[in-house]
């Protein structure tokens, strides 16, 4: 998972995911790979596109 | 080092600070954790709330806290037609104050402090475990690694809250009914009336409306919630066009950007069980129409608290014993929310076309004459399918 720095740690990545991969700190996300299934829906979730899967 | 409490309460929003407040008002030890180095910012929010839901749940309006009164609300149909309603004539829901939610959130923080709770900040819970008598919340606490031991945790961590999942509830926000949200607060608007909050429907926000909040005679917040099973543009980029398209906003600048994801799915089912109570955005308290959340959030920490205190009188923490709450909020929100559902619904079904035909007959009619029930005569004259989908809900 690739994370722009103009993240702005809402959480709506986290909010969707259906894995709980995605741990939103206050000033960092970090992504579980393991538990992560790359199903896309925390990318099309963030209001200002700061994801992506590659 | 290790700390035992009667409640945990993780998240301090509106949900969680009140949730803290009444239950130590009644009698109960309570731990209020937040991540937050501050509590209230970022905001996530555009900060509409209805006065009487306040005052009902007993917080007394604050001029600090109250950046703006609002007295109606202008919707605004795909080809600019407005329709106007006054809040003397119709009862908005979550309407009558613009709030500064930074300053705001911090007082209801206050007065669970005051109630008696105790309060961590910058904490952040890393893991929940569950023992014989209750719950293990282990958090870093500024850098130190913490055990609270509990008997209930209250969850108020925001949508799709982790702590009830890990506690073993289905409280994700399904991806259909999450709104993608992000909002400039701006200065420098020029607002035909900047005493009502401002609507706009269609395509400019497929799936949800884009906003404008006044803060003053020339701030408001702007903002989009589009639900992203029915566009492929993100909500910043529907946004920047709003601004740059919409005269009143064209000339104003931006001092803060927030973003967010709305919960508009309804109340989670699961939003108890043995130990844990879930409260807040973290178990749907949205209004699935409007996607305002603020009320009733305040209203499912109350009784959170209240339920959660009197089991600690009881010495049962169990589902079972918890289920008042389920019981609370099916009853005096939850009920309500399904009619806004299918509300929505309709609403999600126009088109631009079938919009502007609605707003066109609505500004026929005497502003003053609106009430709930004209509207809907006045909706399945303009579109015979509103009978269907919202047949004699209001």
């Amino acid at each position: 998972m690739i994370i722009q720095e103009y993240c702005m740690y809402c959480g709506a990545c986290a909010g969707v995911c259906v894995a709980d991969a995605i741990d939103v700190q206050e000033l960092k996300i970090v992504v579980d790979d393991e538990k992560c299934t790359k199903c896309g829906l925390c990318v099309k979730a963030c209001p200002v596109a700061a994801l992506s899967l590659e | 080092m290790d700390y035992t409490t009667d409640i945990l309460v993780v998240g301090a929003g509106p949900s969680g600070s009140l949730a803290a407040r009444e239950a130590a008002k009644n009698g109960a030890d309570v731990i209020l954790i937040d991540l937050k180095s501050e509590i209230g910012s970022p905001k996530r929010c555009a900060e509409g709330v209805s006065k009487q839901g306040l005052i009902d749940l007993g917080i007394q309006p604050d001029k600090r806290w109250i950046a703006r009164k609002s007295n109606g609300v202008r919707l605004v149909s795909p080809d600019q037609t407005s329709v106007w309603l006054s809040e003397d004539t119709i009862e908005l829901p979550e309407s009558g104050f613009v709030l500064e939610r930074k300053v705001f959130d911090k007082h209801m923080a206050m007065d669970a402090a005051r109630a008696g709770a105790k309060i961590m900040i910058k904490t952040r819970a890393t893991s929940l475990e569950r023992v014989d008598d209750g719950i293990v919340v282990t958090a870093n606490k500024m850098g130190e690694e913490i055990k609270i031991h509990a008997h209930i945790v209250i969850a108020a961590d925001g949508p799709g809250s982790r702590i009830g999942r890990w506690a073993g509830l289905d409280c994700n926000t399904k991806f259909n009914n999450m709104e993608s949200c992000v909002q400039y607060e701006m200065a420098g608007l020029e607002m035909e009336n900047n005493n009502v909050i401002q609507l706009y429907f269609g395509t400019v926000a497929p799936g949800g409306y884009t906003w404008i909040f006044p803060k003053g005679e020339d701030i408001a917040n702007v903002g989009i919630g589009v639900l992203k099973t029915h566009t492929d543009k993100t909500a910043i980029e529907l946004l920047d066009e709003f601004i740059k398209n919409c005269p009143e906003t064209q000339h104003a600048q931006p001092v803060e950007i927030n973003v967010g994801g709305d919960p508009v799915g309804g109340l989670i089912e699961e939003r108890y069980g043995d130990n844990i109570l879930v409260v807040g955005d973290a178990a749907g308290f949205v209004n699935p129409l409007t996607g305002g959340g603020i009320n009733t959030a305040l209203e499912s920490g109350v009784y959170a608290g209240i339920v959660a205190a009197q089991a600690i009188t009881d010495g049962d923490y169990s589902k079972k014993n918890l289920k008042e709450y389920y019981n609370l909020t099916k009853e005096n929100i939850g009920k309500n929310y399904d009619k806004y559902k299918k509300a929505k619904e309709y609403l999600l079904s126009l088109n631009d076309d079938e919009l502007n035909d609605i707003a066109h007959e609505f500004v026929k009619v005497d502003i003053d004459e609106i009430s709930p029930k004209t509207l809907v005569k006045l909706l399945i004259k303009v579109s015979p399918k509103a009978l269907l989908k919202l047949g004699k809900l209001f």
